[in-house]
């Protein structure tokens, strides 16, 4: 796996590529968490995640639950069909906000100012 | 003092001497090359003629280093001829100012030489008491041609120095030998463990283990498929330990393998190797095994023992049969008949054992037969390949210790039948770095068995938090142990089986949490109960491990979840 980080529309996107599994997911969790620490709402985009496993599935949680309790926007864009099907292994979703594209989202958040 | 040795000036007497020789005894380990240099010196300082190191070897004294007129360096003399032989019986010098009045004075040597000795000094060599040989000066030089008290003393004192170089020299080259030994050993083990069969993966029917007492073993095991379906298997102990029951361990081992491939029955199979290792083996070494051929298909055994301890027979009901053998072991009677038994294993297990497993001892007292059927039967769950390794680490959990080489065989009547189901066994060390490769193999064997590509996934997804879970909470920081994981398909339904070697999980913990519970942690078992029709866990026993098995019903096949 590997992630970069760049800054757009008012958010910091995390992008991660490849298998995200054990091996990796402290650092995609790192990347994330350093986002939301520096006040930055955090974008996760999976487009090119070609496997999440549990461990992976867990960072992002942990990234949702790190932005609520900082009053942060967070949210997965473009997620993989690879990724999709764990998310929806465990019904999480439903929980985080996930859209098709940064556009999308940035509609959405102009659609309905100061959702989280 | 009568007949001084020749001191240096204003010196201790001959401390020039010995401060030189010290020197040279303690830099060189080539103690051929350094007693002739004392030697030399010896008699330049002293004024002898002549002097000589004789050396025991056995029942003789053998002249080692010389100096004077004539080379006698391998001289041999009996060990207690002689001024050299009683000098070093009785450990204490000897002083012969004029031979032809010594009894003792073996002429022998002269008259062989044509070297006149006239006067003899000669000091005994030894460590802490233990003789090694002697130092003889012969002939003073000058005054009246005899050794005094001063000589006699210089030369002790060179014995002493020269005896402790002997004495470290032969250390050394006994640690070099020992070396060596050491390496040859080390190859003998890797050669003889090459000899015994490569354990196989895809629930093969036969598998065995060897522990070895030593670098080498005399025990062995061997299997091998046949041209025509069936399998050959043995298990057999040679009498004694170390090389020369190792050497004898790989005559026997090929003589059997051979021979296997061309005779129709065991009891054929024994009476040649019987008939051959009479006629070739020295007397006292003798072979104990069953040898036996197992038809897969129908799972029917024909065995036939030599002197080797009874096979046991686990069957389905639990209940355990003992076939004891009534021939002696081979190399003993020639001529000698081994009937043929015969079992049907009808989905049982047959195990065949040395008597370093049935002998070994714990503070209880010996495992013996029933022992090990008590272990066996704790580890009878297990696919067979598993089965060793765990009943091992139960037998080694519940403090047994084998004092000769353990083997262990089991042929397999569930695994005989079920030949086809497993897709695929690794093992591997529970660290994440494996999970990639891990999931590529995996996805390949279960794609190559026809599943279809969403199943494929989400039984890879199973596999990996299975593994995950090891890893992060099995073995924990404690390090990496292994994880054994094993698909296999019979048709209706997807096992997995994931093994760990980690002190055992309380099953409580592994229970799933609620939905609603957003935590990121304790996701993967959530995943495997939602992935699988039944996951359930269980400890190995003697608390050496953790079984999850997992098993996912082929015929939703069509109706994917979650789609």
């Amino acid at each position: 796996m590997s992630f970069t980080v760049r800054r757009e529309g008012g958010y910091d996107i995390v992008q991660l590529t490849g298998d995200v599994d054990l091996s990796c997911s402290p650092d995609a969790r790192r990347a994330i968490l350093s986002s939301l620490q520096q006040g930055h709402h955090t974008l996760v985009d999976l487009r090119a995640v070609t496997y999440i496993d549990s461990s992976g599935i867990a960072s992002l949680v942990e990234g949702y639950q790190a932005a609520r309790k900082l009053a942060l926007r967070f949210g997965l864009v473009d997620v993989s069909e690879a990724a999709m099907s764990v998310l929806g292994l465990a019904q999480l979703d439903k929980v985080f906000p996930i859209h098709a594209s940064l556009a999308a989202r940035l509609a959405a958040d102009g659609a309905a100012p100061g959702a989280g | 003092m009568s007949g001084a040795a020749a001191d240096l000036p204003g010196g201790e007497p001959g401390a020039g001497l010995l401060a030189a020789l010290t020197q040279e005894f303690a830099s060189t380990l080539d103690i051929d090359e350094t007693l002739r240099h004392a030697v030399d010196r010896c008699i330049a300082h002293l004024g002898a003629e002549a002097g000589s190191i004789f050396l025991l070897e056995g029942e003789q004294l053998v002249c080692r280093a010389c100096a004077g007129p004539v080379d006698i360096r391998g001289l041999t003399l009996p060990a207690a001829e002689g001024i050299v032989g009683q000098t070093v019986k009785r450990n204490e010098a000897r002083m012969a100012r004029d031979v032809a009045r010594e009894p003792s004075f073996a002429a022998t040597v002269d008259a062989g030489t044509g070297f006149v000795t006239r006067s003899i000094l000669c000091v005994p060599l030894a460590v802490r008491g233990a003789p090694l040989g002697a130092l003889e000066l012969l002939n003073k030089r000058g005054g009246d041609g005899r050794f005094g008290t001063a000589d006699l003393e210089l030369a002790t004192t060179v014995a002493a120095a020269a005896a402790l170089a002997i004495h470290n020299a032969s250390m050394a080259a006994a640690l070099v030998l020992q070396e060596r030994v050491k390496r040859e050993l080390e190859l003998a083990r890797q050669i003889q463990e090459s000899l015994l069969p490569a354990p196989r993966d895809g629930g093969f029917a036969v598998h065995g283990r060897n522990l070895p007492a030593h670098e080498v073993s005399g025990d062995f095991f061997d299997f091998m498929p046949l041209a025509d379906g069936r399998v050959y298997f043995c298990i057999a102990d040679v009498a004694g330990k170390g090389m020369n029951a190792a050497l004898l361990m790989a005559r026997t081992l090929g003589l059997l393998r051979c021979l296997a491939r061309r005779v129709a029955t065991p009891s054929t199979l024994l009476a040649e190797v019987n008939a051959e290792l009479c006629e070739t083996t020295p007397l006292g070494l003798f072979v104990t095994a069953v040898v036996g051929f197992l038809e897969p298909l129908s799972g029917k055994v024909e065995f036939a023992n030599a002197g080797h301890p009874p096979p046991l027979l686990h069957t389905t009901d639990g209940d355990w049969r003992r076939f004891a053998g009534s021939a002696p072991p081979l190399g003993v009677v020639d001529g000698q008949e081994f009937p043929t038994q015969r079992v049907a294993l009808a989905g049982g297990a047959l195990y065949l054992y040395t008597d370093g497993l049935s002998e070994s001892r714990a503070r209880s007292g010996a495992l013996g037969a029933s022992g090990l059927e008590r272990l066996l039967a704790g580890v009878a769950p297990l696919d067979a390949a598993l089965r060793l390794d765990a009943l091992l680490g139960a037998w080694h959990a519940a403090g047994y210790a084998a004092s000769d080489d353990v083997t262990l065989l089991v042929i397999d009547g569930a695994a005989a039948a079920d030949d086809a189901a497993c897709l695929l066994r690794r093992r591997v060390l529970a660290t994440p770095t494996v999970l990639a490769p891990l999931r590529a193999e995996f996805a390949a064997a279960l794609r190559g068995a026809g599943l279809a590509p969403r199943l494929v996934d989400e039984l890879v997804l199973a596999v990996n938090e299975a593994a995950c879970n090891v890893i992060q909470h099995a073995y924990g920081a404690a390090g990496a142990g292994e994880i054994v994981v094993q698909i296999s398909n019979n048709g209706r339904e997807i096992e997995i089986q994931v093994v760990d070697f980690a002190a055992p999980a309380p099953l409580t913990d592994i229970a799933p949490r609620a939905l609603s519970d957003l935590r990121p942690g304790g996701l993967g078992t959530h995943f495997m109960q939602t992935l699988m029709d039944h996951c359930t866990w269980r400890h190995l026993p003697g608390d050496m491990g953790n079984v999850l098995c997992m098993t996912r019903r082929l015929h939703d096949l069509s109706e994917a979840r979650g789609a």
